[in-house]
């Protein structure tokens, strides 16, 4: 099973291959706004690694990630 | 442009009949004696009118609209009478809100004018290409449309403007029911090619701009007093306007992937 000290590197590098760029300095704390990442890119990034990890995240928890600690954080639930 | 199969087209006319039918029993409005003109605020802020105006400059793009959409579908019976239907109605909502403008006080007749010429200073491209692109377009578009005037209702319900209220009501009345038809359509287009309309849908969300960007003078100030107020960020996008499309044409989140990384790879580097 994934721990959760594997998501971190997990989302840098799927967000570096969604959105062409590094994202080396990204922390769990980023808010993902601010990492200049629009709406259709995240949704390729949260399913690029439900698809990944073979997990599905409901709809309505999608709305409420903020930070990429909050997407870990949802991608951990469902792998527990 | 490729001519539509002749099944297609008898049921794309078979939905702007529905569509029309259900528009003439239930859906007309009158700028003239439906609107309770009385109950304009004329205390209200400033802001509102702003709003109300970069809606209503929005919507003055009509003739390149109705131009650029029925063009590109003009070989297809019922959605080339849509457009004509489609600009009937858009019409009425520029009108409504440049009367609401004037009869509120907010704005002159001549200033209203002097607005208008410098909008047709410029003129709106079709965002796409093809009749099924811009068919998508008109999904996302009028769904945000939708989303976009259902939060400046409870706005201008706020701001005690009973007036303004009830047009953005009608308006956003109008732009579900669009937003319906262009559903309707998308569905018969994914039934009768699936991949290719996954991939103009994610084409089309990579690439999906509202209609007033690069037009309508001082936009961006505008959209940042209008998101303080209700325009859409990356939380509604998703929640009011990505999922419910997705749902409502049954595409799944993950059967959207293979296409929607490829046009995120073709959209420009940003």
């Amino acid at each position: 099973m994934t721990d959760k000290h594997d998501l971190l590197p997990m989302f840098k590098t799927v967000a570096a291959r969604v959105d062409k760029r590094s994202f080396d300095d990204v922390t769990r704390a980023s808010v993902i706004t601010d990492l200049g990442v629009d709406s259709l890119s995240m949704m390729q990034i949260v399913g690029e690694m439900e698809t990944e990890l073979s997990i599905q995240i409901p709809d309505e928890d999608l709305v409420e990630i903020v930070t990429v600690g909050d997407l870990c954080s949802r991608v951990e639930r469902r792998l527990v | 442009m490729a001519h539509p199969t002749t099944n297609l087209e008898e049921r794309l006319y078979r939905t702007y009949m529905e569509f029309f039918e259900k528009a003439e029993r239930e859906r007309r409005w009158s700028v003239f004696d439906d609107i309770p003109w009385d109950k304009v605020n004329p205390d209200a802020p400033e802001d509102l009118a702003l709003c109300a105006e970069t809606f209503a400059s929005v919507e003055m793009y009509l003739p390149d609209y109705v131009a650029g959409g029925i063009n590109v579908v003009r070989d297809w019976f019922g959605r080339a009478w849509w457009q004509a239907n489609w600009g009937y109605e858009e019409s009425k909502h520029s009108l409504a809100l440049g009367e609401y403008l004037v009869r509120s006080g907010k704005r002159t007749r001549t200033q209203m004018i002097e607005l208008y010429r410098t909008l047709s200073e410029k003129r709106w491209e079709t965002p796409f290409t093809t009749a099924r692109q811009m068919t998508l377009y008109g999904v996302v578009q009028e769904q945000a449309t939708f989303v976009i005037y259902c939060k400046h209702r409870d706005y201008a319900k706020r701001e005690g403007d009973e007036c303004l209220f009830s047009i953005y009501d009608y308006i956003a009345r109008d732009e579900i029911a669009h937003t319906r038809f262009y559903q309707a359509v998308s569905e018969a287009l994914l039934e009768e090619d699936r991949a290719g309309t996954l991939a103009d849908l994610a084409f089309v969300f990579a690439n999906f701009k509202m209609p007033g960007v690069d037009l309508v003078p001082d936009y961006d100030e505008r959209i940042l007093k209008m998101r303080s107020e209700g325009s859409v960020d990356r939380d509604l996008f998703i929640r009011k306007i990505y999922l419910p499309v997705l749902k409502f044409l049954n595409i799944g989140r993950h059967e959207m992937l293979s296409a929607q990384r490829a046009a995120l790879e073709a959209r420009p580097q940003r």
